[in-house]
């Protein structure tokens, strides 16, 4: 059983812009993680982060597919059991750019993956999309609550 | 319980579809057995693994044993894949502040 995160946001950037955020690493650096990252088709890099527990703080990824200002797909893999996909499209709209993340492959059944994501659960703030519990709500029919102090961070536009 | 306990009930594929079935409603370990192409020993143990993950509780009525789904265990589940969603949520937030810089 795997899961997917997808996020969408609209930048009022043209997609050569953002384009840029994403595939030079000091830009990348600036918002994602420290890396060296190369958008040429089996390049392999990797972000660094802080180590936990058996995750030693290291994403190995290798681009799999580039189309200019267009897409970017790369695998995202690490030591402690990870082993996903990061696909990024960029679609030019409005004078900006709708930039799509899906973040897919997460083994839900495998306990040593979640010791990737505690890397990245600490000091993290940010908006929570409830995709997988409606999944789950569907499939087994469970209530999932969401967290009260969630409600108040989400966005007013 | 731990949340790995979850994780490894939910990982068999015949526990998930025990799970299915039971979403439906309480059902006596021989109608499980009868649902699906298992012996009856294993569904009891398929049913034990549920069991000691909390997500199947066992209800004796008279002399018969109902079992009932109890989905909430599923909860820490998805909390661990909110980690990631919301990680990307606020890396795309800081990523149009990096974009609005002059």
């Amino acid at each position: 059983m795997t899961q997917a995160v997808q996020v969408e946001r609209f930048y009022p950037h043209p997609p050569a812009a953002v384009w840029r955020a994403l595939t030079e690493p000091e830009l990348l650096a600036l918002w994602l993680m420290p890396n060296d990252i190369a958008p040429v088709v089996g390049h392999s890099f990797t972000f660094t982060t802080k180590p936990v527990a058996e995750f030693d703080g290291i994403v190995h990824c290798e681009v799999l597919e580039v189309d200019v200002e267009r897409r970017l797909v790369f695998a995202w893999r690490s030591n402690s059991g990870l082993d996903t996909t990061v696909t990024w499209t960029l679609h030019p709209e409005a004078g900006g750019t709708v930039l799509r993340l899906v973040h897919d492959g997460f083994d839900t059944a495998d306990p040593l993956q979640r010791i990737a994501f505690d890397a990245m659960g600490g000091g993290w703030r940010g908006h929570i999309a409830d995709r997988l519990a409606a999944t789950l709500d569907r499939r087994f029919g469970v209530v999932l609550e969401t967290p009260p102090d969630v409600t108040g961070t989400l966005p007013a536009g | 319980m731990t949340t790995t306990d979850v994780y490894e009930a939910i990982a068999h594929p015949a526990r998930r579809q025990v799970m299915e079935v039971l979403r439906d409603g309480p059902r006596r370990a021989g109608d499980l057995a009868g649902s699906f192409a298992m012996s009856r020993p294993a569904v009891s143990q398929h049913l034990r693994v549920l069991r000691e993950a909390g997500l199947v509780a066992e209800v004796r009525v008279g002399r018969e044993r109902h079992y009932h789904l109890n989905a909430s265990p599923l909860r820490a589940v998805n909390e661990w894949t909110k980690r990631y969603q919301e990680f990307w949520e606020s890396r795309l937030d800081e990523l149009g502040r990096i974009l609005d810089r002059p």
